[in-house]
């Protein structure tokens, strides 16, 4: 008996990372010019960018930027009459940079902090979908320290060593009820830590059209003793023990980017970039509880995620001396395939818009807001494992300010 | 200069509170393609027949927890927003919301449960027990624990006093003067559901295939008699051109009652006991006495009945002293329950279609719930207590079951007469209740 009611409680998956988690907001002016960017020696955030770009930069600078993030998704069961809505609730993408070298040098020293994937979703506790995920709220921090270096007056070269720390909080229902008839629930929170890194090359052609070939590695995020905690009536105690932890793994995947800018006048400037995101890695998500019961196992669910990318075009005019206006917009296929989408991440291929506006007070000082915007498209699904049934619909709003100092 | 900073933050921060402002005010919308329609049906007067599914009979027990979740009631509430009216139903009061009586699970150790009864407060004859409070005005949840097609035609028109919840719902006058064929007529109904002739063959079966002499409950309902009652059943109910729904009968081997008490299970437990214990031992339907398999299908209660392994020449372990057989639906019992079963369903389909009605196909869905399936991220089988279809008495549906129940009926009356009743979302119901 005790086998079936862990088939029960733990056939659902608790999570899966998808294009939805990829965040894809590290510096304002790319950002209002949908993402790219990569092929242009634009500012500090060609540390993420492209790191061989950042020996370009004239100044040096620190920047510190914000783009609170507002994920509004929809979903409507199969059959109903009733579209739920996720909760209101802001996360924070944040990105802070700073790039120094000596001047007229053939190199320089970056380091950048941002939030390159997360994801903030709270259905509530008594949606229809409770029981595949009540609230979600991933955050992984990358730190990378950078170098970046001038092989010619046309070419540049940089790489940085990336360390990720990442926030997991998760929280489902289980379907077993108490006498009074609310359900169970699941809370799996846990930090952990991965490595990788990211390496890029700048060329600067003579009729300065620019090239950009950058690589950003995977990053095997490791959660180790997370804590699981299990809302259970007290008969089922002995199958959830109290102060239970986990084992898993995230894999965050590799980006590689192929860029190009294109001056059009001496003021305005277009840049296209493309991305190959490799998410053939998540194949599978692994649970591994340190205490195991009969109701309770370690679990494996299949994500056979497979690749995603996306295109992205911006362009950056620069009005005056002291102000630049941007936009740009892009489409990006989903890594998520038929029958895996989840209300983690419901995702599904995409539309960016974006506006983005900079001004530039003094020569030390720089001011840059932007606006992000994503269409992802509604998707019908039934999910292979949890047999959740219905159309998916997400809006994307992300504005953004940065400030900047510069010598 | 100064004056310059000030406006360019102005034009900053605007841009910021209209983009905040912005998002706020846009949700993403989801389309309903089909749109609101009754489609070819009439909902504005539902009426449900049926038995103790219909009735929301559970672990036991006929309740107003029970009640109020039947199948039919989930569905008349759905039927509200494409023209269904009000649908009514004979609850007990809240003064007499245990009802009959039912049983509840007070502990679960070692995964071997403990089953209580709760004391109705229903009865008006307490503590005798053997009427209930009545209930008049008007019904449209016409579910009688207990009905049966035979008996529904009952001749003798004592059914309606034998049956505490038939006899319910009638006034005095009524009592022992009429059965449940002439009780369903004359409610100017604009569609139905029909979902009888469970107990049919279930009587007998829950009786371990045995009939008893005089009690019309255990018999098994001859196959022609079955088909020509089912179908005066739908011409009453279609006589003014009204649509409807019929269900199949489910496999009376998918349910808990019948699958949770294993041979092999029972072994397993005499062996940990005495290790000299070779086979379980059974009395068939024929009389003889052997060694029983998992095919032989012993009733839920004996789990509890406190029989096993008793006695000088241990009860069940020895030919000499077997599992009496109405304990027990043997194999060959269950081929002939079975084979019931199919000649039921068969005549269930063929009268609807020939009457062009909606099936909903229960049987088809227990069976795809006995090897378990995920709805709405619920795992769904039809274990005992963890499956979280069945209710306490291993026969009866929980809340949660009835949600899914009532969302096969809803699918098949959208796909039948082109409506969009909505369906149910299951996730609001519960399983068993769990003690904490």
């Amino acid at each position: 008996m005790k086998k079936i009611l862990l088939s029960v409680l733990l056939s659902a998956p608790l999570w899966v990372l998808g294009q939805g988690f990829q965040v894809n907001l590290q510096g304002q002016k790319q950002i209002g010019m949908a993402g790219a960017g990569s092929a242009l020696a634009l500012d500090e955030a060609s540390v993420f960018y492209n790191p061989g770009a950042v020996t370009f930069l004239e100044k040096n600078s620190v920047s510190a930027g914000v783009n609170p993030l507002l994920f509004k998704s929809a979903f409507k069961q199969s059959g109903s009459n009733v579209t739920e809505n996720v909760k209101n609730k802001i996360a924070p993408p944040f990105e802070f940079y700073a790039v120094w070298g000596p001047k007229s040098n053939k190199w320089k020293l970056g380091l950048g902090v941002y939030t390159p994937f997360g994801g903030l979703v709270d259905w509530g506790d008594n949606w229809s979908g409770k029981y595949a995920l009540t609230s979600l709220n991933l955050k992984a921090i990358y730190f990378q320290p950078t170098l970046s270096i001038k092989i010619t007056d046309r070419i540049g070269i940089g790489a940085g060593f990336v360390y990720n720390h990442g926030d997991v909080n998760l929280q489902r229902a289980l379907p077993v009820n108490y006498p009074d008839g609310r359900s169970g629930h699941v809370t799996l929170d846990g930090t952990g830590k991965g490595y990788g890194w990211n390496a890029g090359l700048y060329i600067k052609t003579l009729s300065n059209i620019s090239f950009a070939l950058v690589h950003k590695s995977k990053v095997i995020t490791k959660l180790d003793g997370g804590t699981a905690e299990f809302d259970v009536p007290n008969s089922l105690r002995s199958s959830f023990p109290a102060g239970n932890t986990f084992n898993a793994e995230l894999p965050l995947p590799a980006t590689t980017s192929l860029g190009v800018g294109i001056p059009l006048s001496k003021s305005t400037v277009l840049a296209f970039d493309a991305s190959w995101v490799q998410w053939h890695i998540y194949k599978e998500l692994a649970f591994d509880y340190a205490t195991n019961t009969s109701a309770l196992a370690d679990t494996k669910s299949a994500r056979n995620y497979r690749d995603g990318s996306s295109f992205k075009l911006g362009i950056n005019h620069q009005a005056s001396e002291k102000l630049a206006l941007r936009a740009g917009v892009g489409y990006a296929f989903s890594p998520v395939q038929d029958g895996y989408v989840t209300p983690e991440a419901p995702d599904a291929d995409r539309y960016i818009l974006s506006a983005g506006i900079g001004y530039t007070p003094t020569s030390h000082f720089e001011v840059n807001a932007s606006f992000f915007f994503e269409d992802v498209k509604s998707r019908k699904q039934r999910n292979i494992e949890t047999g959740l049934d219905g159309t998916f619909k997400t809006l994307v709003y992300a504005p953004g300010l940065s400030l900047t100092y510069k010598w | 200069m100064v004056g310059e900073i000030t406006m360019k933050k102005y034009i900053l921060n605007s841009f910021v509170a209209a983009a905040i402002l912005f998002t706020a005010a846009c949700k993403p919308e989801i389309e309903t393609p089909a749109g609101t329609t009754a489609g070819q049906a009439n909902f504005s007067k539902y009426i449900a027949v049926g038995n103790s599914l219909t009735s929301g009979f559970a672990d036991g027990g006929l309740y107003l927890e029970g009640q109020k979740v039947a199948y039919p009631n989930l569905i008349a509430a759905k039927m509200a927003s494409v023209g269904g009216g009000a649908f009514t139903s004979p609850f007990f009061t809240d003064a007499q919301a245990n009802g009959s009586g039912y049983i509840s699970l007070t502990a679960l150790v070692n995964g071997t449960p403990t089953l209580t009864p709760v004391l109705g407060n229903g009865w008006r004859d307490a503590p005798t027990n053997s009427r209930l409070f009545k209930y008049s005005g008007e019904v449209q949840n016409l579910g009688i624990p207990g009905m049966r097609v035979d008996l529904s035609f009952d001749p003798t028109l004592t059914f309606s006093a034998a049956n505490p919840y038939f006899e319910r719902l009638l006034t005095d006058a009524q009592v022992g003067k009429t059965n449940y064929f002439q009780f369903i007529q004359g409610r100017n109904h604009t569609f139905f559901s029909l979902w009888l002739g469970n107990n049919d063959v279930l009587g007998y079966a829950t009786n371990g295939a045995v009939t008893v002499t005089g009690d019309p409950t255990t018999v098994l309902t001859d196959k022609v008699t079955f088909s020509s009652l089912y179908s005066n059943l739908l011409n009453a109910l279609t006589a003014g051109g009204q649509k409807g729904i019929v269900a199949t009968i489910p496999d009376v081997t998918a349910i808990p009652y019948f699958n949770t008490v294993k041979v092999s299970l029972l072994l397993a437990a005499a062996k940990a006991a005495n290790p000299a214990a070779q086979a379980v031992f059974i009395q068939t339907g024929t009389g003889a006495v052997r060694a029983a398999t998992d095919d032989d299908l012993i009733r839920l209660p004996f789990q509890s009945a406190g029989l096993f392994g008793q006695g000088a020449i241990p009860y069940g372990l020895h030919p000499l002293n077997p599992i009496a057989s109405n304990w027990v639906l043997d194999k060959d019992e269950v081929i002939k329950v079975k084979d019931y079963v199919n000649s039921y369903n068969s005549s269930i389909k063929s009268l609807a279609t020939s009457k062009g009605l909606a099936i909903a196909d229960t049987y088809a869905y227990f069976n795809q719930v006995k090897t378990g399936i995920n709805l709405q991220g619920v795992g769904i089988n039809a274990a005992f207590i963890t499956g979280g279809a069945f209710s306490l008495d291993g026969i009866h549906l929980t809340p949660r079951g009835n949600a899914v129940i009532a969302n096969v009926f809803i699918d098949a009356i959208n796909t039948k007469y082109g409506s969009t009743v909505p369906t149910i979302d299951i996730t609001q119901y519960r399983g068993v209740k769990f003690p904490n």
